[in-house]
């Protein structure tokens, strides 16, 4: 029940595509794929779903290399952005409808699509066709079927984009529960990286067809490998910066870090998140690096203030730039430490 | 607003109540109603040999071209739909709306020049006259079917069945067909429409024994106004029941296939 790919490129006739993705899902993980639009993660679905043939690369479902396997016999559930139920059949004959095609008797289908549908809370609505059922209803038909033939793999293309907000949430935390009691490596794509980052084991970073990341969304988040990651998983601030005597050269101020240094002289990118800035509420504080625990106090004009409930996400303007920060405090807002701990620097950028 | 749909339905009625009112009475002339009552007029029509043998040929014909349109414009529309390349698409529906944009009688004109020469003498077959129908209605059910497939995504119904296992002909049968029942009914209820009422291609091909109904209505209308009445009611009767017929038909059968699962 793993998902191995390795070297996988396919090219579309204008030039798009992926190109050289390694990735490995192991059993029972739960993968999730995200990037903006037109980065090649739904593509990248499609090859291993086998809708689409690769160029070169190799793609391994349970050990089992599927290169020369047609779609039908794949043996991979997918759960598609629309949820994609025959509109023709109840809920319970679109759950029965791959065992059908796999001989299993009348009887045994019926009770093994009428379990999936219990564990999925639908035994009331077994009867009902898709367009009786709401958006979520039709989802966890869709993921039921696509489990009921127990596949190698899952694969979920968008499956959540549909859904309205409140519903969202709630559908994510089933989708993962269903995920764990199966047991089975799971892809999901996905463009809502909060979504990733709270449903994954791991997450990958797509852009322009390539992977640039492969990591836990703890680590994805306090560890990007480069700018692009940095700025789309969560928010950042991104400064140019240059090594110097052991501090980082940045256009708002010098900043002190934890993480290792290249030598002087070196440009590197430095990353704040800002949850990790502190914000100053009381006034007369002096600008400049403290003598104390070497961070860096700004000081500025708020020039945004978003209110988000349990917190707030403001723009501070400061000589030489803007620093985005978070705060749960509601106090008027007159600038922000840096501490050194709160400074990431980004591994140069090939 | 409702002055104008009333004003519009009036319009669209008026002539049938007409009809309906001059089939059952006595003498029409010059007046607005006629006098009387009489079922004499249909029983004149039952009567008439050629009409009872036009009205069988238009069943049979009607019928004929609703499997002739069905079986071709299935997998045609499925073709089309798709089709990888947006040229081929375009090129694919303009050829198979053409049959709309030509007038039935430069195609009537056409299959005469064709039909008659000695290597394909097929003119005034009946045969002949189901292809012409074929021509005619094909555009309709194929815009009725291209149309559904593109509001019910198809395409990602067809990988989904894919996925969970079916091969070509399961999903075909199991999938696109049943999926497509309610356009397809009402396509081929419009396809009988068309057929049962086709005057001006089927005046030209048509045999003399195996002249549809509305080309042998035309006799009735230099008789008498009551017989006239009569029989231009039949052909509306036959148009709505084949209508409905082709609709029940294409209804029941996909509904049974889908049925058991």
């Amino acid at each position: 029940m793993s998902i191995a790919i390795s070297g996988l490129t396919f090219r579309y006739p204008g030039g798009a595509g992926v190109f050289g993705i390694d990735l490995d899902v192991a059993p029972g993980a739960f993968c999730a794929v995200i990037g903006p639009s037109g980065c090649g993660k739904t593509t990248l679905l499609q090859l291993i779903a086998g809708f689409l043939r690769p160029e070169t690369g190799r793609i391994a479902l349970s050990g089992v290399d599927v290169a020369d396997v047609a779609p039908k016999d794949r043996n991979v559930g997918v759960v598609f952005q629309n949820y994609a139920l025959f509109p023709h059949m109840t809920a319970l004959e679109n759950v029965a409808y791959p065992l059908k095609l796999r001989g299993v008797s009348a009887a045994e289908r019926r009770e093994r699509a009428g379990q999936a549908l219990e564990s999925a809370r639908l035994s009331a609505l077994a009867d009902r066709r898709p367009n009786q059922l709401s958006g979520g209803q039709q989802q966890r038909v869709a993921l039921a079927r696509a489990l009921v033939f127990r596949p190698r793999a899952l694969l979920l293309d968008e499956p959540l984009s549909a859904l309205d907000a409140a519903h969202r949430a709630a559908m994510r935390d089933e989708i993962r529960a269903v995920q764990r009691e199966h047991g089975i490596a799971t892809l999901h794509v996905t463009h809502d990286q909060e979504e990733a980052l709270s449903i994954a084991d791991v997450v990958a970073v797509m852009d322009a067809g390539r992977l640039l990341q492969l990591a836990p969304p703890r680590e994805l988040y306090d560890r990007p490998v480069n700018r692009f990651v940095a700025g789309f998983v969560g928010h950042a601030n991104l400064f140019d910066a240059k090594v110097a005597k052991g501090a980082l050269e940045t256009p708002v101020g010098p900043m002190r870090t934890l993480d290792p240094l290249p030598e002087d002289g070196a440009t590197v990118t430095v990353l704040l998140r800002p949850e990790a800035l502190e914000p100053i509420v009381e006034a007369h504080v002096r600008e400049g690096v403290a003598a104390a625990d070497g961070a860096l106090v700004l000081m500025g004009a708020v020039t945004r203030d978003r209110f988000l409930g349990s917190l707030r996400r403001f723009d501070l303007a400061v000589a030489g730039g803007t620093i985005l920060g978070e705060t749960s405090s509601q106090a008027p807002i007159l600038g922000v430490r840096v501490p050194p701990g709160a400074v990431r620097v980004l591994p140069p950028e090939a | 607003m409702p002055a104008v749909t009333a004003f519009y339905l009036l319009f669209l009625v008026a002539p049938i109540l007409l009809l309906a009112v001059g089939s059952v009475g006595g003498t029409w002339t010059n007046t607005l109603l006629p006098d009387g009552f009489t079922t004499e007029w249909y029983r004149n029509v039952w009567e008439d040999g050629s009409f009872r043998r036009a009205f069988v040929v238009s069943l049979w014909v009607c019928l004929s071209t609703c499997i002739a349109t069905a079986a071709i414009g299935l997998p045609l529309a499925y073709g089309i739909y798709g089709a990888a390349r947006r040229g081929v698409k375009i090129a694919a529906r303009l050829l198979y709306l053409m049959p709309v944009a030509a007038p039935p009688l430069v195609l009537g004109f056409g299959f005469i020049l064709v039909f008659s020469t000695d290597e394909l003498p097929f003119l005034g077959t009946p045969w002949l006259l189901v292809c012409g129908h074929v021509v005619l209605t094909l555009p309709y059910l194929m815009q009725t079917l291209v149309a559904d497939m593109r509001h019910l995504q198809l395409d990602t119904l067809e990988r989904a069945a894919e996925s969970l296992g079916a091969g070509f002909v399961q999903r075909f049968f199991g999938i696109i067909v049943p999926s497509l029942r309610h356009s397809l009914a009402s396509g081929l209820i419009m396809v009988a429409a068309l057929s049962i009422g086709e005057f001006q291609l089927s005046n030209l091909i048509a045999g003399f024994l195996s002249r549809p109904y509305p080309v042998v209505l035309l006799q009735a209308f230099y008789g008498a106004t009551g017989f006239a009445c009569a029989a231009t009611v039949i052909l509306l009767a036959l148009a709505l029941i084949s209508g409905a017929a082709a609709g029940v038909a294409g209804h029941g059968r996909v509904g049974v296939q889908g049925a058991h699962t």
